[in-house]
């Protein structure tokens, strides 16, 4: 392998007059040839047709301090060195023409010479690889040194930089630290999922999708990647949050893309809107499912050409605003009842994220209490925490297929608020979790409808269909309310066993109860430790 | 194959020269490790390099890993050639370390050779062209060996470019030499050369020398010789009727003229304090000489690093005899080869 070095001839630093006295003075280039650990197979030296003279005698001066090395010379021609496009494209003419034989030499661009646009340009067209080489930079001799002074090759192609790498690296874990509101998440699949977000929100500006359960913290999530994008210089606007839920008929249109005076009845003033009012910001439209037909298309529009056209006027509007979109519906099944459009789906699907549910990410919920437990202090001024065995208990429950978490980190939130609000003197107790889990309790079997599991579902430690589930639920409330069976049956059959000969009411009421595997006791016993059954 | 330790003793370019020397001479294979390993950058650097190309070219040896860097050659030596030979050596490196590795080969193949030299002649760290001429040649000669010697340039650090040529007639048999006791002093001189620096420096040199030593003044000249770049040098010669001493003080930037004179003549006294008759850079390099030819003795003042590292490096190669004998503990010490 051939060492090539390619330098500029360095008009000052290179020349040091004729007389013998130039010996004693660094001179850059020739360094290059002084070094007992380099060997220069080859130097090709570029520089202007006017300086020939200083040229010539610093390649004999090279011929004698190291005479393997060949030495070839360029003429470029630069009217203005210190002009960035005519410097940049004499050298890169340099380099399209040099035959690189990358296979046998290995290319040295010397930088120390050259004006400083001149440096600049080889270190942009190396970095670029029109250069195929590393860069070398030489330093003059401290006192008391050979007049060789110093070398060092840089090699931009390498990660060799390991501060800038690692440097890189922080920044990227601040952000998806940030990205996760500073909670050291453990779940395997969220991490993945937040890094790639955050690459995505700093590199890009395209429309991201947020799907998930409610109260998966999708809302949350934008809010971070508009702060992110904020702290990195890259969104000077607002963040714009809208529930599209919220926005119905003529309001809807208004409210998204604004009206001029006049617009419609009412309109006595005139409405910016909320794309014009997130321009060079970030709009977060949550569940965007709710969106009327129309809107969609004129959002579409808006995301597409960054124009849309107000209510009521003639003249197109512009915003440049980043897209963010949130929705717990199936966005696909949307379309295909015709209540989403397909084109627009297509278009803020390009980034799609789907948040897990709290369930789905259990072994975060210790991270996540004692975040909202530092959110609720702070916020209140006083330093919660939970003692031993109230946090061992609340965890046991709060980790349980008991708890359903049917609002995810929403229902946890408000939890922590609850037993914070009530503790005493900044300790939550083995009571006050007791009491919070019944009222979870109570809570999830009241939504019951929408529940993965029913208060029902858990006395019997299996699921069951919903017509049973209706039916069980009344029968054991009544069975709760009776003293026996045989109250019970009076109540539930109340016309049949009018015309019956007779009336075994007990009987029924258990054989009712033993098809699920229930007794009337154990229905009985049941309510007296949990609380009452209310489907 | 020999495997020879080059971090051994002063463990730098010493150790590898000398083997370059022994293993051709001997025709004996060897594998060097640890190349410089302890120096501030490591393995073999271009003056190493251009050593080991040299004794390759002249017994026509096999080589491997013969790279800027490299901490581990194996050098398989083939027949030695007698004839015509050229050294260019590239960044000023010295032409005298060149010679001095070639050298031994050369002086066994029973017939004369002529060797071109190019690059530095007056180097800091390596005997000068003067020390070589004036001081080496001539005890090789009392073994036996034959000389013609000239310079076309002188080679300063750092633009180097000297030129030199020498032509070795080997001797049939080798003679056994003693230097063992300081005989009569026949004469003393010194030479202040330069080349292309201010003429003043010269003159103020020669007027330092006088003021220390106190010799007749046409002892003294003045010299401005033939060089592609600046460079300065005091040479003092005392010819003693056994054996020619030289000391030498390079001239560097940052030096004073007074400067440069002042250190040849501590170097001369520190000579003549120890009173033997050869000094330490002889020493060093009588060593291997004398190990090839008839054996012999000479007394000398405490044994440098790089003397014992040439005896301990030459017991490897040969099987052979040195005695280091101190007399005057701590002040003279007494070698004899027996081979």
């Amino acid at each position: 392998m051939k060492t090539v070095v390619i330098s500029l001839l360095g008009t000052t630093l290179d020349h040091r007059g004729f007389n013998g006295k130039r010996w004693e003075r660094w001179r850059p280039t020739l360094s290059l040839c002084q070094h007992e650990d380099l060997v220069v197979d080859r130097l090709e030296l570029l520089f202007q047709r006017d300086f020939q003279n200083i040229a010539g005698q610093l390649s004999q001066d090279i011929k004698t301090v190291s005479p393997e090395t060949e030495v070839n010379h360029h003429i470029i021609s630069l009217l203005d060195p210190w002009d960035f496009e005519s410097v940049y494209a004499e050298l890169l003419d340099f380099a399209r023409s040099y035959p690189f034989d990358i296979e046998h030499e290995q290319y040295l661009l010397h930088i120390t010479t050259g004006t400083h646009v001149a440096q600049i340009c080889l270190y942009l067209l190396t970095e670029a690889r029109y250069l195929p080489g590393r860069l070398i930079q030489t330093s003059p001799p401290q006192r008391r040194e050979t007049v060789a002074g110093h070398y060092q090759i840089i090699d931009l192609d390498l990660s060799k930089y390991d501060l800038i790498a690692s440097r890189f690296s922080r920044e990227h874990q601040e952000g998806t630290h940030y990205l996760k509101g500073g909670i050291e998440t453990r779940n395997p699949a969220f991490n993945r999922m937040i890094e790639q977000v955050e690459k995505v929100a700093i590199r890009s500006r395209e429309p991201i999708l947020l799907t998930g359960p409610s109260g998966s913290g999708k809302s949350l999530l934008a809010k971070r990647i508009y702060q992110l994008k904020k702290k990195r210089g890259q969104l000077p606007g607002n963040l714009v949050e809208v529930n599209c839920a919220t926005l119905r008929g003529d309001n809807a249109m208004s409210a998204l893309f604004g009206h001029v005076k006049g617009a419609f009845t009412g309109a006595a003033t005139a409405r910016k809107g909320l794309l014009a009012e997130a321009d060079n910001g970030l709009l977060f439209l949550d569940e965007i499912g709710e969106l009327g037909l129309d809107e969609q298309a004129m959002l579409l529009r808006a995301i597409e050409d960054k124009r849309f056209m107000p209510l009521g006027s003639d003249k197109e509007a512009g915003s440049r605003f980043q897209l963010i979109a949130g929705t717990n519906r199936n966005l696909f099944q949307q379309v295909e009842q015709g209540r989403f459009r397909e084109d627009l789906l297509a278009r803020i699907n390009l980034w799609s994220y789907e948040l897990p549910s709290l369930k789905q990410r259990l072994e975060d919920l210790e991270a996540n209490i004692d975040y909202e437990l530092e959110k609720y202090s702070q916020k209140a001024n006083t330093l919660i925490g939970f003692n031993k065995q109230a946090r061992d208990r609340y965890l046991r429950f709060a980790k349980s297929p008991e708890a359903i978490w049917n609002s995810n980190f929403r229902d946890l939130n408000a939890s922590i608020t609850r037993m914070a609000t009530l503790s005493d003197g900044g300790r939550i107790t083995q009571e006050t979790v007791e009491e919070e889990i019944r009222r979870l309790r109570h809570d999830w079997r009241q939504s019951g409808g929408r529940n993965e599991a029913s208060a029902v579902e858990l006395l019997l430690d299996k699921p069951v269909d919903l017509f049973d589930r209706l039916q069980l639920a009344g029968v054991i409330r009544i069975c709760q309310d009776s003293q026996t069976a045989a109250e019970a049956g009076r109540k539930l059959f109340n016309v049949s066993r009018l015309n019956k000969a007779s009336a075994n009411d007990s009987h029924r009421v258990i054989q009712f109860l033993g098809k699920f595997g229930l007794d009337f006791k154990a229905v009985k016993q049941w309510h007296e430790r949990d609380g009452s059954i209310n489907q | 194959m020999i495997e020879i330790d080059g971090a051994q003793g002063e463990g730098g370019g010493q150790v590898l020269r000398t083997s370059l020397s022994l293993s051709a001479s001997l025709g004996k294979p060897m594998l060097i490790k640890n190349i410089r390993q302890g120096r501030k950058k490591p393995g073999l650097m271009r003056q190493h390099l251009a050593c080991i190309n040299a004794m390759a070219e002249v017994c026509d040896a096999r080589v491997k890993g013969a790279v800027i860097g490299s901490r581990i050659i194996e050098f398989i030596p083939g027949a030695i050639k007698a004839g015509d030979y050229h050294f260019v050596i590239e960044s000023a490196g010295s032409s005298t370390l060149v010679f001095q590795t070639v050298l031994p080969a050369l002086l066994l193949t029973g017939k004369p050779s002529r060797l071109i030299l190019e690059g530095g002649t007056h180097n800091p760290m390596a005997p000068s062209f003067d020390f070589i001429r004036y001081c080496f040649l001539p005890v090789l000669r009392q073994m036996g060996a034959e000389f013609d010697v000239g310079v076309e340039r002188y080679g300063f650090y750092p633009a180097g470019g000297g030129r030199w040529t020498i032509t070795i007639m080997p001797a049939a048999n080798y003679r056994k030499i003693e230097l063992d006791s300081q005989t009569q002093l026949l004469g003393k001189r010194a030479k202040c050369i330069a080349s292309r620096i201010p003429s003043h420096v010269l003159v103020r040199e020669k007027r330092q020398l006088l003021k220390r030593l106190n010799w007749p003044d046409e002892s003294i000249t003045l010299e401005t010789v033939e060089s592609p770049g600046p460079g300065n040098i005091i040479s003092l010669q005392m010819n003693y009727q056994n054996v020619t001493e030289i000391f030498e003080s390079i001239g560097t930037r940052g030096i004073s003229a007074e400067q440069v004179a002042d250190r040849v003549v501590d170097e001369l006294h520190r000579y003549q304090a120890i009173g033997a008759p050869v000094g330490r850079y002889l020493a060093d390099q009588l060593l291997l000489p004398l190990s090839q030819g008839a054996g012999g003795s000479f007394v000398t003042g405490p044994l440098s690093e790089h003397s014992l590292t040439n005896v301990d490096v030459i017991r490897q190669f040969l099987d052979l005899d040195i005695e280091l004998m101190g007399i005057e503990p701590g002040r003279h010490w007494r070698v004899v080869v027996n081979v």
